[in-house]
Formats: C-alpha cells, structure tokens, sequence
C-alpha cells in the first residue's frame, strides 16, 4: 500500500509539547529572593510580603502555583446567579475546582456536561464542583441554563484567580488552560491535572481519586 | 386527508439515503449524505416549509425538495467557459514550465533524489494547504470578506449541494485554483532555476491546483469512476469518498484535507484545528461556524426527482 501517514508517537502530544507549563514546584519569578518561611503556602519556594495579604501593598502579590499539598489562595467570585461564593464555603468536604477556557467553547462544553452526567457520583462521594472562567455572571448563567448544569460557575472576570493559582496557559498563553484542582475536606490540594484537549478526562482523573 | 412525510429510506436500488432534517424556516430541506455514509434519523429534526413541501396521502412517499436556487444539472454555471480553459491552460502551462525546468536542472546537475524528494514533500505538504485553507474558508468570513468572499459562497453552497461538483465541467471546477497557481508559479518560474525548489513548487502548486478535481472524485461513486482513480483513493494517494463524505456530515470540523487526505487523521486527533480555532476566538474574538449549529445555508439539501434521474 503507497499510502503514507503522520501520526504523532504515543508519548507526545502536540498540545502538551506546546504547553507552556513550569514545574510544579517552581516559582513563577526564580530570580527574586525566596522566603523559606511562607507559613501561607507552606512550599519553601514560594516568595510573599509580610503584608502579602494587603490590598494597598504597592508591589504584586506574586504566589507559588498551587500544587498538590499545598492550600489555595481563597477566592471571593459571582455565580451565575450573582450570588458571592467564596472557597471557604466548601470546607469541610471535598471540592473539584475545575478551570476552564470558556463558555460556550466545543471543549469547556464537552467537559460541563461530562461533569454533569457524572454529578451523581460526585455527590455520592460527598464533593461539590466548581467550574471557573473568565466569562461574566450572564454568560454562566446561559451556558448553565442551555446544558442544565446542576453545579456552580463562577465567573473570574480578569482572570485574578488563575493568576493567583498559577493555571498555566496553552500555546505561550495564547489559551486560557484546561486545569483541575480537587481539594480534600481540609481544603488542601490533592490532584492537579491538566489536559486541554481530553475535556472528558477531568472527570475521570477527578473520580478516580474521590472514590479510591 | 394528508400526513407530511417525516423520514423515509428509498428503495435499495438507490443508494442514497434520505436522512432528517433540521427545522429551517422558509425552506424545506433534508440533510442527505451524496456518498455512502450509514444513515441516521432524527425524526423531530423534520423540516416543513411553505416553498417546498409535498402534501402526500397517507401512504409514506419521498418528499420532494424544490428550491429556485438549486442548481441544474445543465445549469450554464456548471459549464466551462473560455476564460475557464485559459486560465486552466495558464496555470498548466506555469507548472509544466516548472517540473520541465527542475528535470532539465537535474539532468544538468546529476542529481535525481533531491528533486524527486522535493517533489514528494510538495504533494505532502499540498495535503496540509489544502486543509487549512478549506477549514479557514468554511468556518470564517461569509459572501462580503474582501478578495474571499466568492470563495466563500462557493464552499457554502459546495456544502449545500455537495453534489454538484460532479456535474461540474473540468476547467469550470479548476479555473479558480488555476489562476491562482498561474500567478504565484509565474514569478518563481522566472526568477528560480532550482531544481529542487522548482520540483516542489511544480508538486505543491499542482497538486493544489488538481485538488479540485480530487475533491469531485470524492463526491463521485465508485461504479462511476474510472478504475485507476478509484485504485489511487483506496491506495491513499487521493483523497478516499468515505474520508471526505465524513467532512459533510454535522459537525462539519474534520477531514478538512482534500489532496491525498494523509494529514487529516493526525490533524483530527490532535485536535489542531480546535486549537486554532480556541485561539483565533481568544485573540480576535471570532467563533468558527462549526462551533455553531449549521445554519439553513450550510445545510445539506436534495432533490429526489434529479438524483434518482442521476441515476
């Protein structure tokens, strides 16, 4: 047969090669002196002001990217309804944070509605999920409404928390990434995963560690 | 007393097969599949239109689709033209300046795998063009984008009436590629004397100039083709009917490729145009149209009468 393919090896991925992602455990800014008591993130190279949690402070807050064992910044967003959420309200029980792209988008919607499908069982397993974009309070609420989404979204407007959590971008930035944090009852992070493309996998990785 | 037909699968002796439709209004339309494809109903997807719909009695009938703007098979804009075969002539006579230029500079300078090497990766890579340019063409812009815009309707109405380009005559389906290929090859004709460059470019820009012709056999069935062509499409070498019928079914966002189609498996899964789909939206803010539900004018129409008279 004179027929020719390209396929790309097992291994390798196109999007994944092209990810601009660091290290789990590497601060964003390396060249820039460390604390090594951050007793806020609890990771020894991670950098923070004394004040780091004051508003008025006139440099950046520049934080750690949130890695397994290590707690979040908290948030404050609006859902789709425009009600104030905030991440403490989820102590006490297990909680999926799942960034993504955007309302709307071929990708984000396979992935809503995979979560939707598997809701059940994340109940069951006593968590709660969370789907955060940069999308307004309007936008959620279609795009919950259109897939009959059972679970909250919160809108990121400006992307400050994906910042401040450290979700990689795709392509050098030129994507919002694709990222999942689950967090235990103590509000500590137990997986990260990554995957732009397998939308669907997020709930697989993510129910395979709740029901282990 | 009147029952609308919902969905109906014509006789076995014809095989293409009526499939449902999404509701459209103004117009009655049936998705229909040109090349074999197994059949899918949806029944609610059932379109009923003032124009076009066919009150039968109760016994299940085809319906028939009518639509002014379809068009005929002997329609005058499926003909070729003189200005088509000119320029088709320009753009064949650029290419075979082309390869004649790189034999003769091989031939000069002794080398032989170079340019037939060159040769292979410009038919290789006429298979990527070809996919990004036909994935830009049908997913951005519509009939009013400068210099595209015909382009654009073209393919719309391609998708509309996939059908038609097997009616089309030779240098009226060329004639657009052609031109292009004449005035791009021309310039490098004049200023190159590489062999190897001018194998490539004689490769790629032939091979993007005949894809239309590819692309028609693609649409076309197998007990129609000539035998060698269809020999080429199962070895590979051009496109194959069942990988391009699968770019005209709903999402309509794969097996862009319509030269040899060896890149679309490797584009499809991994997810290259979604990816430059997600980024031109989150650069420019533009939505590709096969994000959307297909629109009326994107959708699949038949008639029955002038297929089953095809036949």
């Amino acid at each position: 047969m004179a027929s020719f393919t390209v396929t790309a090896p097992k291994h390798y991925s196109l999007h994944s090669f092209l990810r601009s992602q660091s290290p789990n455990y590497t601060c964003h800014y390396p060249l820039l002196p460390t604390s090594s008591t951050s007793q806020f993130y609890g990771r020894p190279l991670s950098f923070s002001l004394p004040s780091s949690t004051n508003a008025a402070s006139p440099l950046p807050s520049i934080f750690a990217k949130v890695s397994k064992g290590s707690k979040p910044p908290p948030f404050t967003l609006k859902d789709q309804d425009g009600k104030t959420v905030t991440l403490s309200k989820f102590k006490g029980k297990p909680v999926v944070v799942y960034f993504y792209p955007a309302d709307e988008t071929p990708g984000c919607t396979k992935q809503a509605c995979a979560f939707r499908d598997s809701y059940e069982k994340f109940k069951k397993a006593g968590a709660e999920v969370v789907g955060i974009s940069g999308d307004d309070p309007s936008s959620h609420k279609a795009f919950a409404k259109k897939y009959r989404l059972p679970f909250t979204l919160l809108s990121d407007e400006g992307n400050r928390v994906r910042k401040e959590w450290g979700v990689p971008g795709d392509f050098f930035g030129a994507l919002p990434g694709r990222e999942t944090y689950v967090l235990d009852k103590n509000g500590v992070v137990q997986l990260v995963y990554n995957n732009q493309f397998q939308p669907e996998k997020h709930i697989d990785e993510t129910l395979k560690l709740l029901q282990g | 007393m009147y029952s609308l037909v919902q969905h109906k699968y014509l006789p076995s002796s014809f095989h293409h097969k009526v499939f449902a439709s999404r509701p459209v209004f103004g117009r009655a339309c049936i998705v229909y599949c040109s090349t074999t494809t197994k059949p899918r109903l949806n029944a609610k997807n059932l379109v009923i239109g003032p124009k076009a719909a066919v009150l039968q009695p109760v016994q299940p009938q085809p319906k028939v689709v009518i639509t002014t703007d379809r068009p005929k098979d002997n329609d005058l804009s499926l003909q070729s033209t003189w200005s088509h075969r000119a320029w088709v002539i320009a753009g064949c006579t650029t290419l075979v300046i082309s390869l004649g230029g790189s034999i003769k500079g091989a031939i000069d300078m002794h080398m032989w795998i170079e340019p037939i090497f060159a040769g292979w990766i410009g038919y290789i890579l006429a298979d990527l063009g070809s996919g990004v340019y036909h994935w830009g063409i049908d997913n951005y812009g519509d009939g009013s984008t400068p210099f595209f815009g015909s382009q654009i309707e073209a393919f719309q109405g391609h998708h509309k009436w996939p059908w038609t380009i097997t009616r089309r005559q030779f240098s009226n389906n060329l004639h657009a590629l052609a031109r292009a290929v004449a005035f791009s090859v021309l310039p490098i004709d004049l200023l190159c004397h590489d062999p190897v460059v001018q194998s490539f470019v004689a490769m790629f820009a032939g091979c993007i100039m005949f894809s239309q012709q590819f692309h028609a056999w693609a649409h076309g069935t197998k007990s129609r083709l000539p035998p060698a062509v269809v020999v080429l499409q199962e070895a590979g070498v051009l496109v194959s009917r069942s990988q391009h019928s699968a770019h005209h079914r709903p999402p309509y966002n794969n097996n862009y490729c319509i030269v040899s189609g060896v890149w679309n498996e490797f584009l499809d899964k991994n997810k290259v145009f979604e990816a430059m789909e997600m980024m031109l939206y989150f650069k420019l803010g533009v939505r590709p149209r096969s994000w959307s539900e297909p629109e009326s004018e994107w959708m699949e129409e038949i008639d029955m009468a002038s297929q089953m008279e095809a036949q």
